[in-house]
């Protein structure tokens, strides 16, 4: 039986050892905390709900921030071109940002491991083709092959997931099937061999638990890289669907305006990728510095 | 000798902070006074956590933070140590004092010369320069015994052995002719041949050189071959010093007597190990039904339990684009079989190939050729997945390394019951009660079953690994150095628990050492290996008394002589 009322607890003692004495960490930390809930939250605390194009009047087009709209409400950092509040377009693109970003990188990193543990536990042929399958999604730029997948196969918010996935797999793969090799090396895996175990117990059961901190380490990283591809590919409008803007489609939306002088369409959901993407990276770089006693000695000197 | 010492340390404590405010502290040395006078071999003796790199350590200045010097004094010939700039430090450090690290092989820098890094010495501590620095170099190495020493100046580390290695070090820290070296375990990753031999050639550097060496080891062989003068530390604290003789062969102190006993020894048999306070086992009750019931029927059909048939090992290198593979025969042609019951001990260097059969008996490694026939068949011919689990679960192993021989994200029991509920052995609400049998079966505590790996000593870990390997009721059980990790003393208590469940479980061991000594102690018949050969194989008596190859000769002759305390504490004689 597991305590898990212990397991808590111990958890929140690590959270506690990873962030405090760490300022700046911990402002990351709440920030990411912060988007997370809005984006959960959005349905109910967006003032409108900026995929109902019915409620959209053209008529309040490109309002600057704290105008009235022709219903009375204020919008607070301006409307575009369709007469769509920015406050509520940038809740739901960070809301599809996020989940898109959370999905890929799930379901990229469990692909990742699992081709990781095969490779490093069979060897031969196995492990031969899935690490030439890595260097060769290595040796291509992410973005051009994530280009060229939804050039083939359309756009939309599952396509943009398969390719973000395809971006994610192969390193996570790489870095499991390393930190496998070294645990397998080890004599508990002989000791479990010895004792007639299959080896997809020990894979599971063994290599798993004892090989996956790293890659850990790694995810919150990629979810930054996963979120800021995701707006990439969507600025270059071959992400998610135009009525269904993400951050990236938004900025690619107010792009034409910039000129203009109606500068908020695509500042305010620049300002909130940039600093979700930089909150995340903050708490990566703790998290993977708390975990690499190396770099904090580093750090000291 | 003159009467002022040289080093002189007097009431030196240091501590480690045991938390982050530091109101708990861990007192690594607790007021340790020692003197060390020029030309004497002074010993530093204790087991893992004793603090004795500690001292020498802060001798140097070279404490890790957080550990500080709390109060006492430290002072070589005239001048105060303690609370020396960094600065001031450096100019005592290889000058005045050299230092012997553990593992030679990283003490020296892989990528420079052999010449580059004596030289390099020689130019930073002396005022030679140019030809008369390398000439100086050659010089060294012949002092630290090194052959053909012109030669190896031009080689690099990886190709000199671990022994050519370390004398090198010691070339390196008599450069600047100090007048202390401190030693840290300096043969402790060497073969015995190598150990012994690197040993006289400190002796004599003392002698000749006139330095005074502080020698810190775990190894009591070691001490009463070297040493003049012998201090005992145990958890920081002092327990004893004397004169070498004194400290080994009469001992005042209860730990000191303890220590002693623990000894393996190479001049005879005991039954067992006479530990003082050796902890009794209790509460054994229904894991004994387990244990017992099901013995296979065919227990006392034939004799021989293993019968190995000139067995080979190749190895090959992967091969490359750039180099075709190559072989490496790590076993050659070896023949041996084990009775039923008995200790058959695989003795050897590093290399020897000795684990590599065990791990062809455990199907753990391929067989290159011959055959392996346990309990009357051939191990090829095994192919059904039943009769391969039969035989996986009735041959067992307790492994070498007890830091990773246990699967660190699961509980002590889950560690020891995984596989039996795995194979549907026993029913998942029986495994706790039956893990915990089993933990007390050798000496652990029944509610320790519920604690991570990393909660445990490396001797609590290496009985979790035994009592693991007893819960599939093997027959053969094949240990591979099951105590080479371990202190002395831990080491004999374990010993002692493994001749006892042998004898309770009738159980077949087949035991893999560097230590003769352990050997000796533990085996019934011996097996001397060397590079892959099997050079001579016979009962133990015959093997240590009589020996008839030349390399066993040379490996007893090599072993450290302890005659240990025997008459003293009334040891159990061989039965």
């Amino acid at each position: 039986m597991i305590d898990y009322k212990k397991k808590l607890a111990t958890l929140s003692i690590e959270i506690k050892s990873i962030f405090s004495g760490h300022p700046i960490a911990i402002a990351g930390l709440i920030g990411f905390i912060v988007f997370v809930l809005t984006a959960l939250l959005a349905p109910w605390i967006a003032p409108q709900n900026p995929y109902d194009l019915m409620i959209l009047d053209i008529m309040d087009g490109l309002l600057p921030p704290l105008s009235k709209l022709g219903n009375g409400t204020t919008s607070w950092l301006g409307t575009d071109a369709l007469g769509r509040d920015i406050l509520s377009a940038v809740m739901y693109g960070l809301r599809l940002s996020l989940f898109v970003a959370f999905v890929a990188v799930s379901i990229g990193t469990t692909i990742g491991v699992f081709l990781g543990l095969l490779a490093a536990t069979k060897g031969g042929w196995v492990e031969s083709v899935i690490m030439r399958a890595v260097d060769l999604k290595v040796s291509f730029p992410g973005i051009l092959l994530a280009l060229m997948l939804l050039a083939v196969f359309g756009t939309g918010v599952d396509k943009i997931i398969y390719a973000l996935i395809i971006g994610v797999w192969a390193s996570k793969a790489r870095l499991t099937r390393s930190s496998a090799l070294s645990e397998m090396q080890k004599e508990y895996i002989d000791a479990a061999k010895i004792s007639g175990i299959p080896n997809w117990r020990i894979m599971l059961k063994f290599l798993l638990p004892n090989s996956i901190a790293p890659v850990l380490v790694m995810v919150p990283m990629a979810l930054s890289g996963a979120i800021g591809a995701e707006a990439t590919l969507s600025f270059l409008g071959v992400g998610v669907p135009i009525t269904e803007p993400s951050l990236g489609l938004l900025i690619a939306n107010g792009n034409d305006y910039l000129l203009s002088g109606k500068w908020w369409i695509s500042i305010f959901p620049g300002v909130v990728l940039v600093s979700l993407v930089l909150c995340i990276n903050v708490v990566a770089d703790r998290i993977r510095e708390h975990n690499n006693p190396y770099l904090k000695s580093m750090d000291k000197q | 000798m003159n009467n002022i010492p040289l080093l002189k340390i007097n009431n030196l404590t240091v501590t480690y902070p045991l938390n982050s405010e530091g109101s708990d502290v861990l007192k690594a040395l607790d007021n340790i006074s020692l003197n060390v006078n020029s030309g004497q071999i002074i010993g530093i003796v204790g087991e893992s956590g004793a603090g004795k790199s500690t001292i020498g350590k802060a001798i140097l200045g070279l404490l890790d933070p957080p550990a500080k010097i709390v109060s006492g004094e430290i002072t070589l010939t005239d001048t105060a140590m303690i609370g020396l700039s960094e600065s001031q430090y450096e100019s005592f450090r290889g000058n005045q004092i050299g230092y012997i690290y553990q593992n030679p092989m990283t003490a020296l820098n892989p990528v420079l010369k052999i010449g580059e890094q004596v030289i390099e010495a020689i130019l930073a501590n002396t005022a030679m320069t140019g030809k008369e620095a390398y000439n100086y170099a050659i010089q060294l190495l012949e002092r630290a015994d090194v052959s053909f020493a012109k030669d190896r100046l031009q080689k690099y580390p990886h190709q000199l052995s671990g022994g050519l290695c370390q004398r090198i070090v010691f070339a390196i820290a008599i450069a600047a002719k100090p007048k202390l070296i401190i030693a840290d375990e300096p043969t402790t990753a060497l073969d015995v041949t190598v150990q012994s031999s690197v040993l006289q050639t400190l002796i004599k550097l003392s002698q000749e050189e006139d330095i005074a060496i502080i020698l810190i080891t775990h190894d009591i062989g070691v001490v009463s071959e070297t040493c003049d003068y012998v201090y005992v530390l145990r958890n920081g604290k002092h327990i004893e010093q004397g004169e070498t003789v004194q400290v080994l062969e009469k001992p005042t102190q209860e730990y000191t007597r303890s220590l002693m006993a623990s000894v393996p020894l190479i001049e005879k048999r005991l039954h067992r190990f006479a530990l003082p306070n050796e902890d009794k086992m209790e509460g054994m009750t229904s894991h004994l039904g387990y244990l017992e019931e099901e013995r296979k029927e065919n227990l006392y059909l034939n004799k021989t339990i293993l019968k190995v048939t000139n067995i080979s090992k190749i190895f090959y290198t992967s091969s490359t684009l750039f180099k075709r593979k190559e072989a490496f025969k790590a076993v050659k042609n070896v023949s041996f079989s084990v009775n039923r019951g008995e200790t058959v001990g695989i003795v050897g260097e590093s290399g020897s190939g000795k684990s590599t059969i065990g791990r062809m008996i455990l199907g753990l490694e391929d067989i290159t050729e011959g055959s392996i026939i346990y309990n009357g068949r051939d191990l090829k011919s095994i192919t059904s997945p039943e009769d391969r689990l039969a035989h996986c679960l009735s041959i067992q192993c307790i492994f070498q390394d007890p830091y990773s021989s246990l699967n660190p994200r699961m509980t002590a029991g889950e560690n020891i019951t995984y596989g039996l509920k795995v194979h549907k052995l026993i029913d998942s609400k029986n495994a706790k009660s039956l893990a915990q049998d089993l933990m007390t079966l050798v000496g652990l505590q029944r509610h320790d079953a519920d604690k991570l790996p990393h909660a445990f000593s490396g001797g609590e870990r290496q009985r979790i690994g035994i009592a693991r390997a007893l819960g599939y009721r093997p027959d053969f059980i094949f240990c591979d150095e099951p105590t080479s990790a371990l202190d002395v003393s831990v080491q004999a208590n374990l010993l002692n628990l493994l001749k006892d469940l042998q004898e309770q479980f009738s159980l077949t061991l087949l035991f893999v050492s560097h230590d003769l000594a352990v050997i000796r102690q533990m085996c019934d018949q011996v097996i001397v290996m060397k590079d892959g050969e099997a050079l001579e194989n016979g009962s133990n008596d015959s093997i240590f008394e009589h020996p008839k190859h030349l390399y066993t000769k040379s490996l007893l002759k090599a072993m450290p002589k302890f005659k240990g305390i025997a008459k003293q504490v009334g040891f159990n004689d061989s039965k």
